[in-house]
């Protein structure tokens, strides 16, 4: 059994698949947040196999966890407190920007004043166009699961052939916890209702991107650029006209703009990182 | 004027003492080489391209002590993917933790020669001991450069998951066998 959980696949894709669908299929009818709980519930899981969930030595990495799972408390906790949704939303990008500064300050701190300043221009533009094309996309379930599947899958793919199989692991098992909660969507949809409309319960699938994909280059050698494309996969999928009744096609239509972006950007990331020659 | 000599010359004497036993590493005589088991099919073998520190030695009065610094991101195992895939957070994560150290606590002699030293080994902020063995030394006058000049070889081992380096156990060797050479001189 311990083979068997030591195993990278098993550990960044059938767990969380697993573990995000049972959950949202039991909470469905509870909370019209379930997905959030099942995907925090993979996460936790999947993080605890791959890493492991102690903090000390507190690395980049740990950091990067621990702020994910922050981000699913946060989202479903906040909206009690802060009802207002422009607060959500300014909350969101503050918090988002706090949390990169945080993780990459030992770095940051080395950095030349232009590196510096290209390194927060760069973020903070990164986050913002996270923030406003989720937030598109926030009300619409298939979009908004469907966007989340296909960035994660995009940043996992890069991250993993740019050089770090870890940083890699911990998103695509974000990406697979999101194809397995979208999967219980499509089965029998959410009995509460819509599962999300407000703006900053959209926030761990602005930060964990924004966190794990800023890691991969400052970290391993993802080109930067790699982001540019991926950061407008929430957008592209805001574009599908929402005109079916199934739940089946509109999860089909919604992924599929993501997914070919995703693809072809860790197919330029491979090919340019000349990783067919492998070690 | 004489006794200003002699009190000059007094008070350079503890100076003199310090300055003796201080030998700073000739990064290019220093090399930081380990082998590990890769897969089952064969040994493993790296070095590290950059490295500083200093070394104290007095074998009269039995005291010594070593200080190296190793640049992470100097990690040579003559494949660039490779040595990047370890400079990443999988294995070094040499951007967050770029240096390397071993600070010596404790060496044990065999006659005016060091026999093993012993000292704290830090990899991603972590430190744990170390023991090494030091298999050949000899202290003396440069050839060339004329200066005082130790050398010493010596070997250890390591497990790196003592150091949270897990990725890829137990496929890839959880033992790192090290192998340090230095020269200092001063």
């Amino acid at each position: 059994m311990e083979q068997l959980l030591s195993r990278p696949e098993i550990q960044s894709a059938v767990v969380p698949f697993l573990i995000a669908l049972v959950v949202y299929l039991g909470l469905q009818k509870l909370t019209a947040t379930a997905w959030l709980w099942a995907l925090l519930a993979a996460f936790l899981g999947s993080a605890a196999l791959i890493n492991g969930l102690t903090l000390t030595p507190l690395t980049g990495t740990r950091k990067i966890i621990l702020l994910i799972i922050a981000s699913f408390f946060t989202a479903t906790l906040l909206p009690w407190v802060m009802p207002n949704r422009n607060l959500q939303r300014r909350f969101t990008t503050i918090a988002s920007q706090i949390a990169l500064l945080w993780v990459f300050w030992a770095v940051l701190t080395r950095m030349d004043s232009a590196a510096m300043v290209l390194f927060l221009v760069g973020t903070i533009s990164l986050v913002l166009v996270l923030e406003w094309s989720f937030v598109r996309v926030a009300e619409q379930p298939a979009q908004l699961h469907g966007a989340g599947v296909s960035l994660l899958l995009g940043v996992g793919l890069s991250t993993t052939v740019a050089a770090s199989a870890l940083l890699g692991q911990l998103a695509l098992a974000l990406a697979a916890a999101s194809g397995g909660a979208f999967l219980g969507w499509v089965l029998i949809g959410n009995a509460r209702g819509q599962t999300a409309s407000q703006p900053v319960t959209v926030i761990p699938y602005v930060l964990a991107p924004a966190l794990l994909g800023v890691a991969a280059v400052i970290f391993a050698r993802l080109p930067w650029y790699a982001l540019v494309p991926l950061a407008l996969i929430p957008f592209a999928v805001s574009l599908v006209p929402q005109k079916t009744e199934s739940r089946f096609l509109h999860a089909l239509l919604s992924s599929l703009p993501g997914l070919v972006i995703a693809i072809a950007v860790a197919l330029f990331v491979w090919q340019s990182s000349d990783s067919a020659s492998g070690y | 004027m004489k006794k200003l000599i002699i009190i000059t010359a007094l008070a350079c004497l503890p100076l003199k003492a310090v300055l003796a036993a201080d030998y700073s590493i000739d990064p290019g005589h220093t090399y930081v080489s380990f082998a590990i088991n890769h897969l089952g099919f064969s040994t493993m073998r790296g070095k590290f391209d950059r490295q500083s520190g200093s070394m104290q030695f007095d074998p009269a009065a039995k005291k010594a002590s070593v200080m190296i610094e190793i640049d992470a991101t100097s990690i040579d195992t003559g494949h660039d993917k490779r040595d990047a895939h370890l400079q990443s957070p999988d294995f070094l994560n040499a951007v967050e933790n770029p240096t390397i150290t071993f600070k010596s606590t404790a060496v044990t002699w065999n006659g005016d020669k060091l026999a093993s030293v012993t000292g704290d080994l830090t990899i991603l902020g972590v430190s744990k001991p170390v023991t090494l063995t030091v298999v050949a030394m000899k202290c003396a006058t440069h050839p060339f450069n004329k200066k005082d000049t130790c050398g010493f070889d010596a070997t250890g081992s390591i497990k790196r998951s003592d150091y949270g380096v897990n990725y890829g156990l137990p496929a890839i060797g959880e033992v790192l066998d090290l192998q340090i050479e230095v020269e200092a001189s001063k």
